[in-house]
């Protein structure tokens, strides 16, 4: 599978553990031999990557590199071919509601983090990938992005409730 | 806003936050859809006055809301704020909860987590057994699609007391399997 485009996002976080972890010689080796072209990033709160070292990436791996603080994201979300995000509910949704390939990293260093839990079900359930910051070049080497299932949003079970609902409300 | 409509006891549907909301459209437009009785038709939104985007959002979903289908009301706590002012402006957001609810006699709350919605529960709990809102009206809560295993805060303190608790996720459902109105349809979104 080629990764042309390649969006990275943090949402609203501070995570600056992924945000050098992509810009890392392993990731942008893995992503080379994966014929990444382009990559952005969304930073948030995080430190942003230096100029010079984006020139400098571009140089060596051939990659081009954006990235911004915040913006409205669906179009890049859109033109990407696999999402690298924080375990955020709504990169989670973005993901799946997209039908986009993605790999979520898990923060290690937020404490109460019950949105892992959210990541680590969708991906027993094979809607996405999810991994430590230290094996994103790993993963990204050896996952197969294509044997992600799509996603079918609850419609029947959605109907459920609202009979359960609609029963409720005429006792 | 027409008197009838308030006599006719409308649906009280809390916002809050951003994820919260986003999930909120999608069960109302559902609710919408399937609305064979006519019973989801006068529906009331409550909206934080600090809260710019949630009004928004719910209107790009659901393009028919007018103005006054919306209810501005007074935050109980603002990000960053400190705990000393928070009780104040707790107590006033609770007033307003109890003042808005004693008036329009909701026939149903639904909402789903966020922290604005817990004195509404609240206040209709209270006032239904104060007999001010009628014995049939009811008190609907689901819980964030992102609780896999642990309840949200407003969910624990919300569980003891709502008419119907809807879990998204097998692991919460097995947990609280006990409480008779715990209900797991699978993930409804």
């Amino acid at each position: 599978m080629h990764l042309s485009v390649v969006y990275v996002t943090v949402g609203t976080t501070k995570f600056d553990g992924l945000i050098n972890v992509v810009t890392s010689a392993p990731v942008l080796c893995a992503l080379q031999k994966l014929k990444c072209q382009k990559l952005v990033l969304q930073h948030g709160n995080s430190t942003p990557v230096e100029d010079s070292e984006l020139q400098l990436i571009h140089e060596k791996y051939g990659i081009q590199v954006d990235q911004y603080k915040f913006r409205p994201n669906t179009a890049d979300i859109q033109a990407a071919d696999v999402i690298i995000g924080h375990a955020g509910a709504g990169t989670c949704m973005d993901i799946l509601n997209n039908g986009k390939a993605g790999l979520i990293v898990v923060n290690d260093e937020l404490m109460d983090n019950h949105q892992l839990e959210l990541a680590r079900q969708l991906a027993s359930e094979q809607y996405l990938y999810y991994c430590k910051v230290n094996e994103v070049s790993t993963k990204l080497a050896s996952l197969d992005f294509e044997a992600l299932r799509p996603y079918e949003p609850g419609t029947e079970n959605m109907r459920k409730f609202i009979e359960a609902l609609n029963e409720l409300m005429s006792h | 806003m027409c008197p009838n409509n308030r006599t006719a006891q409308p649906i009280y549907v809390i916002l809050g936050s951003g994820g919260h909301t986003a999930e909120m459209c999608k069960i109302n437009q559902a609710l919408m859809q399937h609305d064979d009785l006519k019973q989801y038709q006068s529906v009331r939104y409550i909206v934080a006055n600090s809260d710019d985007t949630s009004e928004k959002q719910i209107r790009s979903a659901l393009p028919a809301l007018k103005d006054s289908d919306f209810i501005r009301v007074p935050r109980s706590r603002s990000v960053g704020q400190s705990w000393l002012t928070s009780i104040f402006t707790t107590l006033w957001a609770l007033l307003w909860s109890c003042w808005l609810v004693w008036r329009d006699r909701p026939k149903l709350v639904l909402c789903n987590g966020p922290g604005t919605c817990v004195p509404y529960c609240y206040a209709a709990y209270l006032w239904r057994l104060l007999g001010r809102l009628p014995a049939h009206s009811k008190i609907v809560f689901v819980e964030s699609y992102c609780r896999v295993e642990t309840l949200s805060l407003s969910g624990r303190l919300l569980l003891p007391l709502v008419d119907m608790f809807v879990v998204h996720w097998p692991a919460l459902a097995t947990r609280y399997a006990k409480k008779s109105n715990l209900r797991y349809f699978g993930r409804i979104l």
